[in-house]
């Protein structure tokens, strides 16, 4: 690798480790607050560094790429394989940047060979965008499946000159690429199992075999095997014909006999990973009931060890408990007398999330409870909804929750200066429309607007990688992945009990006032119940972006002056003129200034007192 | 005016009467005078019904004001209240906004009152007349569907429109009235049906049957028998909406008749729209018939005769012979589309899926045996029809023909499609015309780029292109890429120098300017800010491109602030280059 690419990954790890969540190990609040300073700041000039790497190095270098030294393409390759390796991604982004650059060089100079390896690696990459919509139905996270797997699609494609191809590397990619075909999420589980078992009949076909010895056969067959276990995912017997439950079932029996072996060899159950499956698969045979599948859940989550932190460990802590609510919320009649038992289940979760140590996995714990947070169950017993995503963005997205409190405790306090002139401006909420209690009804307000700004970016959660390890500025494509937090935070807030009047925030803060533009498209202003305190939220949270670099990474940097004219400027276009009107007011623009201050601070206390 | 005449002639007819003298009329003969009385009986008789009539007609005209100012008055209150509204909100833009829109759609329902008004007072005094001018049933079609396709989805309602067996697109007929009939009776189903209706709409032709009544036509009076110039054009039109009763369906081609009941009370109109399309329709000698029941829909069956228009002598240049594959998941849309291909002497591949689409193209590739175009359909089995084109549009290249054939209108999803490299739309319903022309057209001009250079290159001499960048090797590679197509190709070593030579060419010199972003002296933003601020029309119109590896956001941000038009990634790719070439320079 060369010493800028080099000098690049140091960067981002060392961002990573300075944007993670501290323990406070006995600092003072102001130390804390001092250190939580000092890391930001740190990393914005490693930011800005990075930046700086890959304008005058990189950029460059894909600038001729036609004219590269093959020690310079393969340095550029080793650098793209550290930005994502297994289990690990530091820059998904740029990783998938140089593939397509490469692969654009491959097919410029009809270089097959190439072609194939840079569609798998893009494929690759593609896969791990398309992860981060996990648990949507959206036609946007449609898309990165349908652009992973057209890449894997074309390298496979070249299965039919296997014969020609003669280096083992790129016979390879083609079988692995085959195989990969049926990653990710498909309309019905039968067309995700009819690709599996054509690629299980490619894979165990001697001649391919005989023709390639030194290929991993076994293990591209027993992966294969896992994938079609993974179908089981799809846990909707309705849609799965006797016929895809056998294969199922099948694959589920040989990756379980492989794996009791191996733990029979070590004297040891085995994991809860592959016992689950194998239950489970049972349930879809119709051997046992739900009720008896839910009884023996609890019976492995029960014996799973909270000092486990392997991804096993993980596994049965948090993944069992995310199977287990989601089959209740799909058979809601079964809830009731398991309400005490859910609730336990979730201080569980949150006890070992707190116990788990800071490491290169505290990112696969992240994906754990991303899963969770999915397929989260309210109850009277459990904690909120609301309560669990706050846990989350204090724990993996620091910077997202001082950024949501800023805009909290601003818009908060924005609103307590708007009722002083106009008790009724929020009148649009039906919720207070019709409180003659002055007091009760700025009291309902005031929680709205704090609760709603808190929660108006989770949607983040889902691109956290976005946000949190992002050591530069995003390119085109991650600036529109990460418009879709908008459209998620309000598919999570609006199907739960506690969080649901708060959607509408997070779906509209980022449209225009005369929907000119801003997005998503799905929010229709004029519709909405909320409309005045999404207006207001949407400038508050613009003006906290505009005049805070350590959050979004679109090199937008303004003082705070500069932001309030620049929205003053955007009045009846992006703002409300009811709200811009007010912002004229110099008195009005120090006060919210004053309550940007006062919610930084209140968000360092939190993250302090997490950190205890 | 009636009541008056009758009044006149009865006054008149009472005198001559009275003011007969006794003397003579005994002395006349009694035969006569009986025959006087029955004259006079009959003259009676004839002015009493004339009375009654005149009475029913006033009758009428009173229902007619009656209904009109009530008609009149609902928009146009709306409008008032609409405007009173948008006064006393005068600074929230959106809500003046949506009072706007409200206006404007109180407006249209107000005007289309005062147009069926007009219309049926023309039909009332003979003063209507149809023109006879050539149309393309086409086009006719596709903008019907452009109207009622935006109703029908307000209303979540399934719109099919079917093209049956067509003898013949280019007629003869008054296409505006005939745009009327349709849109007037597609219109009704969409509102006489609840949300979430299937209508269902057929459009086909057949000769003339030899007892087919044309004896109404104003517009085939010199032609009206049937015979090979004519042909009969069937339209069908059903729904499963409210439906009409019996007693209903004897008075539906009355003025001023509309559906009663709970279900219609919110609907608007003046009841004059069947009414006038029963007299269109008569008038151009066709024949309409409708059954219905109520609570289970309607069905309007409408035959026009319309002559065939001098047909188009014009060769399709098609490659005959050569493969089109067909990726459409909808299996009628995919056999009428090969249908179609066929019949122009193509060989049409019909696939559903996205992923065996790429299998199959990329084995094409490889064999060097590629199809002469991707026609995709709707939907695929398993992924957006846009997807696949953004991929094939890499795996194939630049000049790979693209079409989409879609129900979408054009102007909505032209910005992603063009981006994710379709060439070329069909609209839908499809027309054989439309569909074989489109592709001609792509194809033949691919033919004629490779043709014209032996390489794969158009003629652009003539053409002047500014390209501004400081890297010796990138200047040599894109002057190689350009120069190939004939155009002129200045070159700027730096921002500054860019800008000088701008200033001092002729006005509308450069075509096309290439602007790279990192340079010395003065950078590609800056070059771009001091074009656009020069005092010449030419400086706000040449199309500039970014050229640069930088991908970051901002880095896009900045160059569209500066000015530029279009973001171009670096490496140089020919194909690319080329698009935008063709795109610019070939208006």
């Amino acid at each position: 690798m060369q010493p800028y690419q080099e000098e690049y990954l140091a960067n981002l790890n060392e961002i990573t480790l300075l944007t993670a969540r501290k323990k406070a190990d006995c600092q003072s609040f102001d130390a804390f607050m001092l250190e939580l300073a000092q890391n930001g700041a740190k990393a914005r000039r490693k930011t800005c560094r990075n930046n700086e790497l890959l304008r005058e190095m990189l950029f460059p270098m894909l600038d001729q790429l036609p004219q590269a030294t093959e020690a310079d393409l393969q340095d550029l390759q080793d650098f793209a394989g550290e930005l994502m390796t297994w289990g690990k991604e530091l820059d998904t982004g740029l990783f998938c940047q140089i593939h397509q650059a490469l692969l654009n060089l491959a097919r410029v100079s009809r270089n097959r060979n190439r072609m194939i390896r840079e569609l798998y690696w893009l494929g690759i990459g593609r896969n791990s965008l398309y992860n981060k919509t996990t648990g949507l139905e959206l036609p946007e996270a449609e898309k990165y499946t349908s652009q992973m797997r057209l890449c894997f699609a074309e390298a496979a494609a070249y299965l039919k000159y296997f014969d020609e191809i003669k280096d083992t590397d790129t016979r390879g990619y083609i079988l692995r690429s085959r195989a990969n075909m049926s990653l990710g999420s498909f309309k019905t589980a039968s067309e995700k199992i009819r690709l599996v078992k054509q690629t299980l009949q490619i894979l165990q076909d001697a001649d391919y075999q005989q023709k390639e010895p030194d290929l991993p056969w076994n293990r591209f067959v027993y992966m294969t095997h896992q994938q079609m276990a993974a179908s089981l995912s799809y846990s909707k017997e309705r849609v799965m014909s006797p016929e895809d439950i056998a294969d199922v079932m099948e694959s589920v029996y040989i990756v379980y006999s492989k794996q009791f072996q191996e733990a029979a060899a070590r004297g040891e159950q085995p994991p809860a990973r592959y016992a689950f499956p194998y239950n489970a698969i049972e349930y879809y045979c119709g051997l046992i009931t739900l009720d008896e599948l839910l009884t023996r859940l609890e019976h492995l989550m029960d014996q799973a060890d909270p000092t486990d932190f392997s991804t096993d460990g993980m596994y049965a802590m948090i993944s069992l408990p995310a199977f287990y609510c989601q089959y209740l919320q799909e058979y809601p009649d079964l809830i009731p007398r398991r309400t005490g038992y859910i609730a336990s289940l979730y201080d569980k979760i949150l006890d070992y999330m707190d116990a788990f140590p800071q490491n290169e996995k505290s990112e696969h714990l992240f994906l754990y409870m991303r899963q969770l947070s999915v397929t989260f169950l309210e109850t009277d017993d459990s904690l909120s909804y609301s309560t669990f995503l706050q846990t989350l963005l204090i724990r993996f997205a620091p910077e997202t929750y001082i950024h949501s409190r800023i805009v909290a405790v601003a818009a908060t306090a924005f609103c307590d200066m708007i009722l002083e002139e106009d008790p009724s401006f929020f009148d649009d909420m039906e919720e207070v429309r019709y409180i003659l209690d002055a007091s009760e009804k700025r009291h309902l307000i005031l929680q709205y607007a704090m609760e709603s700004g808190t929660l108006h970016d989770v949607g983040k959660l889902n691109f956290m990688n976005l946000y949190t390890q992002s050591g530069r500025q995003w390119f085109k494509e991650e600036y529109e992945m990460a418009q879709l937090h908008t459209t998620v935070g309000n598919s999570h807030l609006s199907s739960r009990f506690s969080t649901h009047p708060y959607a509408a925030v997070a779906h509209g803060h980022h449209t225009w006032y005369d929907a000119s533009r801003g997005y998503p498209e799905s929010y229709k202003r004029l519709e909405c119940p909320y409309r005045q305190m999404v207006d207001l939220i949407g400038l508050v949270d613009w003006l906290e972006n505009v005049t805070n670099t350590a959050q979004l990474r679109t090199g937008i940097d303004k003082t705070f002056d500069d932001a309030i004219a620049d929205a003053i400027a955007l009045e009846g276009k992006r703002f409300s003129p009811l709200l811009t009107t007010r912002l004229k007011d110099r008195q009005v623009a120090e006060r919210l200034r004053q309550a940007f201050e006062a919610g930084y601070q209140d968000a360092c206390r939190h993250l302090y007192e997490d950190a205890l | 005016m009636a009541n008056t005449d009758n009044h006149q002639i009865q006054h008149n007819e009472h005198f001559s009467l009275t003011d007969q003298p006794l003397d003579q009329k005994a002395a006349g003969d009694l035969a006569a005078c009986q025959a006087q009385i029955r004259l006079l009986e009959q003259k009676n008789a004839a002015l009493e019904q004339a009375l009654q009539e005149a009475q029913e007609a006033n009758q009428a005209k009173s229902r007619f004001l009656s209904s009109m100012s009530h008609d009149i008055r609902t928009p146009m209150n709306a409008i008032m209240g609409m405007v009173s509204i948008a006064i006393s909100h005068i600074d929230e833009k959106a809500r003046v906004q949506d009072c706007l829109g409200k206006i404007q759609t109180a407006s249209s329902h107000l005007m289309s009152l005062v147009n069926d008004v007009l219309d049926m007072s023309r039909i009332d005094s003979g003063r209507i007349s149809l023109r006879e001018e050539m149309f393309s049933l086409a086009d006719l079609v596709h903008d019907i569907s452009v109207v009622v396709r935006p109703q029908a989805t307000q209303r979540n309602h399934t719109l099919q429109i079917e093209i049956g067996t067509i003898l013949q697109e280019h007629l003869i007929g008054d296409v505006l009235r005939l745009r009327q009939i349709l849109v007037n009776i597609i219109g009704n189903a969409v509102k006489y049906t609840p949300d979430g209706g299937n209508i269902f709409v057929c459009l086909s032709q057949c000769a003339v049957p030899a007892d087919f009544p044309m004896a109404n036509a104003d517009f085939l009076q010199g032609n009206a028998a049937p015979g090979p110039d004519t042909v009969l054009l069937e339209f069908q039109c059903s729904d499963n909406g409210i439906g009409m009763s019996e007693e209903f369906l004897k008075r539906i081609f009355e003025p001023f008749e509309r559906v009663h009941n709970a279900a219609t009370s919110k609907i608007e109109g003046t009841g004059l729209g069947m009414s006038i399309v029963k007299n269109l329709v008569d008038r151009m000698g066709g024949r309409i018939q409708v059954s219905s029941r109520e609570g289970n829909g309607s069905r309007f069956d409408i035959a026009i005769p319309l002559a065939i228009a001098p047909q188009d002598t014009r060769n399709l240049h098609l490659p005959t012979g050569q493969t089109v594959l067909v990726a459409e998941n909808q299996e009628p849309n995919a056999m009428q589309i090969c249908a179609m291909l066929q019949s122009g002497g193509l060989q049409p591949l019909h696939m559903q899926s996205g992923l065996d689409i790429v299998t199959w193209l990329t084995e094409a590739q490889y064999e060097k045996h590629m199809p002469c175009a991707l026609l995709l359909g709707q939907e695929l089995t398993d992924m957006s029809v846009l997807e696949l084109a953004r991929h094939i549009r890499q795996l194939a290249g630049l000049d790979f023909p693209i079409l989409l054939v879609s129900e979408a209108d054009w102007a909505q999803i032209e910005f992603q499609a063009s981006r994710a490299g379709v060439n070329a739309f069909v609209p839908c319903p499809l027309f054989q015309s439309r569909l074989l022309g489109t592709l001609a057209d792509l194809t033949s001009q691919r033919r004629q780029d490779i043709d014209s250079s032996g390489e794969e290159d158009a003629d652009y001499s003539g053409y002047h292109i500014l390209l501004v960048e400081d890297n010796e090797l990138n200047q040599e590679i894109a002057l190689e890429l350009l120069s190939v197509t004939g155009a002129t190709v200045q070159i700027a070593s730096d921002g500054a120098q860019a800008v000088e030579l701008f200033a001092s060419s002729p006005e509308d010199y450069f075509d096309l300017i290439f602007m790279d972003i990192q340079m010395p002296v003065m950078d590609g933003y800056e070059a771009t800010r001091q074009i656009r601020a020069m005092s010449r029309q030419d400086a706000r119109d040449v199309w500039i491109v970014a050229m640069t590896a930088n991908a970051f956001v901002e880095d896009i941000r900045l160059s569209q602030e500066a000015g530029m038009n279009e973001h171009f990634s670096k490496p140089l790719d020919p194909g690319h280059l080329r698009d935008i070439l063709h795109r610019q320079l070939r208006k």
